[in-house]
């Protein structure tokens, strides 16, 4: 069954061609034709969520949505239909790693902005009222003045200041992390991909979980919180859903939430992907339900509001003592994913949770089991001490890539010229090309 | 309501003196407690700007959905 048209990229050659949403046997798949390069089938919703899948799917592009310099003129263009939640700059393509995966690639020698330069790319970003920034890389620990140039963000007015990092200098040099802390760092958003060895030997080339865990601890020792985003990959790491939650769960407040990512093919990666090399959004939330035993269920969670409905989902919670959760997330509001103001409700939700209080109260806060949480006090105390995230965000590759999804892209990566939409910046055709 | 002092508060409707009772708020789809100055008679409730300004702004903020 044809489900609606859109438009997308050639693997081989991304030019833009027209694709189709075909639904076939409960699943949905991305068609398209390339004239030079022949057709392409792909996975990009597997398994119904029955009405859910209806609800998440309820979003209709606006009258003249045509978006005709996509994707290759993002800058952003009149066509794009979401403003900027959170700008990512590149500080460096270095790296300590050599991941088999890496939608960056990173791990060259490219030259690198001064702290000077990034600090007029972050003024630039602030007086756009774009006062989200996250600092990416490549390894952007491998930089020593990173204190400075969190410094230079929080100087230049950014208020929120997030760390894409693999967490292993965050371990291992304690000094340099109370630096970056004193600097104005917000929270830090680490590479975690599971809790056993083999996740971290396939997907990063080594064995980290100690090296994760001591990240965890030296970081709250310094009340930075850290959301752990596991690289989802078949056969690798989807087992270890639910054991990533529970250790998450038993690390709050240190740890403020897991953000799955479902791989994504661009960047670097070991071999063209099939079909069962993906896993979607709906597989996520059923594995998620199933692993925690239920602890956490499909309706516990939204869809993205802040980018297109089908790019991601959240669910909002609060952990109590032994590992009791409460769940705040409400009803879905379709419309809220068109109002104009998403991008700042987004900005506001992520830094309140994922940011822990200036003033750590937790110790001082009710933690014994018979605290009555619905006490205002109580709850507030809580709430802002123990708030805990459960997210997800689907990347699109050439193979998947969706213009009607992208026009709603709110995740922008900035050069200092221009923002342009994560998965055009990333994406990568089967021969080593780059929009 | 009409007030008395500034510690002191009366029903305006029964006239009898407010006295602090633990009341149950919902809003957002949740329900929350906090005591407050009550009337014993009819059950009228008074809240404070403080209250409505401080902690019930908060508890929306922090239901606030992305």
């Amino acid at each position: 069954m044809k489900l609606g048209k859109t438009e997308s990229v050639c693997p081989v050659c991304l030019r833009r061609i027209p694709a189709e949403r075909v639904a076939r046997g409960g699943d949905v798949f991305l068609e398209k034709s390339c004239p030079e390069h022949g057709a392409f089938s792909v996975i990009v919703w597997r398994g119904g969520l029955g009405e859910e899948f209806d609800k998440w799917r309820s979003y209709t592009p606006p009258d003249g949505d045509n978006g005709s310099k996509c994707p290759t003129g993002c800058g952003l263009c009149a066509g794009h239909l979401n403003k900027t939640c959170c700008a990512l700059v590149e500080i460096t393509r270095r790296c300590n790693l050599r991941c088999p995966v890496c939608f960056a690639n990173g791990g060259t020698d490219a030259p690198e902005p001064s702290v000077a330069e990034l600090y007029k790319i972050f003024k630039k970003l602030a007086a756009a009222g774009n006062t989200f920034v996250q600092l990416s890389g490549g390894e952007p620990t491998v930089r020593d003045d990173l204190p400075e140039i969190v410094a230079a963000a929080r100087r230049a007015g950014c208020d929120t200041v997030q760390l894409n990092s693999n967490g292993i200098r965050l371990g291992s040099d304690p000094d340099f992390t109370a630096a970056l802390a004193d600097a104005g760092l917000s929270f830090v958003f680490m590479q975690f991909d599971g809790m056993s060895d083999n996740s971290y030997i396939y997907l990063r080339d080594s064995q980290l979980i100690t090296e994760k865990i001591k990240a965890i601890d030296i970081c709250s020792r310094f009340n930075l919180g850290v959301t752990l985003v596991p690289t989802l990959v078949p056969r690798v790491n989807i087992k270890e859903i639910g054991d990533i939650i529970d250790f998450a769960v038993s690390r709050s407040p240190a740890v403020r939430g897991v953000h799955f990512q479902p791989v994504s093919y661009f960047g670097r990666y070991p071999f063209p992907p099939a079909d069962d090399d993906r896993i979607t959004l709906p597989e996520v939330l059923q594995q998620i339900e199933i692993q925690t035993g239920g602890k956490f269920k499909l309706r516990d969670f939204n869809p993205s509001s802040c980018d297109h409905p089908c790019c991601g989902f959240h669910g909002d919670f609060v952990v109590l003592p032994r590992g009791r959760i409460m769940k705040l997330t409400k009803k879905y509001n379709p419309d809220a994913c068109c109002a104009d103001d998403s991008h700042l409700k987004n900005r506001a939700f992520v830094a309140r949770r994922w940011t822990r209080p200036a003033n750590d109260t937790s110790a001082a806060a009710p933690t014994d089991e018979k605290s009555d949480y619905r006490d205002m006090s109580t709850f507030l105390s809580r709430v802002k001490s123990h708030g805990f995230t459960i997210s997800a965000m689907a990347f699109q590759d050439a193979w998947t890539l969706d213009l009607e999804r992208l026009r709603r892209c709110s995740l922008h990566v900035s050069d200092g010229a221009r923002v342009v939409p994560f998965c055009a910046r990333y994406v990568t055709g089967s021969a080593p090309i780059q929009l | 309501m009409s007030e008395s002092n500034e510690l002191l508060w009366r029903c305006g409707r029964c006239d009898e003196a407010l006295e602090k009772k633990k009341t149950v708020f919902s809003y957002l789809g949740r329900s929350f407690t906090h005591e407050v100055d009550v009337c014993p008679k009819c059950g009228a409730v008074l809240i404070p700007r403080e209250l409505a300004e401080g902690r019930m702004a908060e508890v929306e903020e922090q239901l606030e959905d992305k």
